[in-house]
């Protein structure tokens, strides 16, 4: 592959990492898993680079592959990370300042979060970025109708761990 | 839901404080090697195949078969040998076809689906062996009882003792049941751990969406 394809493609990759941070962040626990994770991403989103016409945006692209590879081709993901600490999942956050108040719900909610499972953590995922539910159901191959009813589900799920 | 939608804002507001991965990196990176399970299928697929159109091709059995002197039979283990390569290539298209179809770029429920099918395609190709390994034991088994003179001695002898006919019918069974087990618990065990995961969030997506 040519130079400029390799560069184009760093260049594009280093402005959207953010978002495979996310979707690092969201499946697995700890520093080690996190780079493991973003480094197989990162190698396809680059094989499927070529593919990449630029009808979509790069961004859209991403959310597309880093999914699959995290639902679908990751291999090392341990299921069982429900267990772990809210703290644990800061890895790669920097410090940033909360409301004191808010700070102990969203600790909750995080920890919520952490114990769906892979695929209803792809459409909270989806739903925290604020895409709409015709992208969550085109990206997992769902109807958009059966992706409300999932999301619906999901939020009755998240409200039952919160006040068991 | 009130708490979701505070966390919306909390992982919003968070979206920007990762720390960042220089291009340097980056491009160490890809340069690395994938460890996903789409190599660890293609990789287990090519093996079984070669293994099983390797063995096809040194399971000998001409030699034993000529000095019987019987054409028909001979010819009959021709045309299978044939009709199997024929079958190895329809497999090994097929195989092609399915792992070509396998792309990140794809709908997940697509994606998973395409990695199944590809999978399978190999597993029908290793229980098609299987079947043929036990339709060649079992007509060898046959030949030989009939036409080998070397068994005149054995088969006088069966055909006064039915109970003694029952046994050798019975252990035969057996082993091929056994040889059965063993290459499904074979099977659970390497696809088991490499594809648990994708099944159980299969099986999720086509619940969600029946």
């Amino acid at each position: 592959m040519s130079e400029n394809l390799e560069q184009s493609f760093v260049a594009q990759l280093q402005a959207n990492q953010n978002i495979i941070h996310k979707i690092c962040r969201l499946y697995t626990a700890g520093e080690d898993a996190h780079k493991d994770l973003f480094q197989e991403i990162t190698i396809q989103l680059w094989k499927a680079y070529p593919k990449f016409r630029g009808d979509s945006k790069f961004s859209t692209w991403t959310y597309r592959v880093a999914l699959n590879t995290a639902i679908t081709l990751y291999r090392k993901t341990k299921r069982t990370i429900s267990t772990v600490d809210y703290e644990n999942h800061q890895h790669f956050v920097k410090d940033v300042d909360y409301n004191y108040e808010e700070e102990e719900q969203i600790k909750l909610m995080y920890k919520a979060v952490y114990q769906l499972n892979d695929i209803e953590k792809a459409l909270v995922f989806m739903y925290l970025e604020d895409k709409d539910y015709q992208e969550i159901a085109e990206t997992l191959g769902i109807s958009e109708v059966n992706a409300r009813v999932k999301m619906n589900r999901i939020k009755g799920k998240l409200k039952k761990i919160l006040n068991p | 839901m009130k708490e979701l939608d505070l966390l919306k804002k909390d992982w919003q507001k968070n979206a920007a404080s990762f720390q960042q991965i220089s291009e340097n990196e980056i491009y160490k990176m890809i340069h690395r090697k994938s460890s996903s399970i789409v190599k660890w299928i293609l990789i287990i697929s090519i093996l079984e195949i070669s293994f099983w159109t390797f063995s096809n091709l040194f399971i000998n059995t001409d030699e034993v078969l000529r000095k019987m002197n019987h054409p028909e039979i001979v010819a009959t283990l021709e045309f299978l040998t044939y009709f199997n390569y024929v079958v190895v290539l329809i497999f090994v298209y097929i195989f092609y076809k399915n792992y070509k179809t396998i792309s990140t770029t794809i709908a997940t429920k697509s994606l998973m689906s395409a990695i199944l099918k590809t999978r399978k395609t190999v597993q029908y190709y290793v229980w098609y062996n299987l079947g043929m390994i036990v339709i060649t034991a079992i007509l060898s088994f046959f030949i030989a009882f009939v036409y080998n003179p070397d068994m005149e001695f054995l088969r006088e002898k069966l055909a006064l003792n039915g109970k003694a006919m029952f046994v050798t019918i019975g252990i035969l069974f057996l082993v091929i049941l056994g040889f059965f087990g063993l290459f499904w618990c074979f099977y659970r065990v390497i696809y088991g751990t490499l594809l648990r995961r994708l099944y159980a969030n299969y099986k999720e997506l086509k619940k969600i969406d029946f």
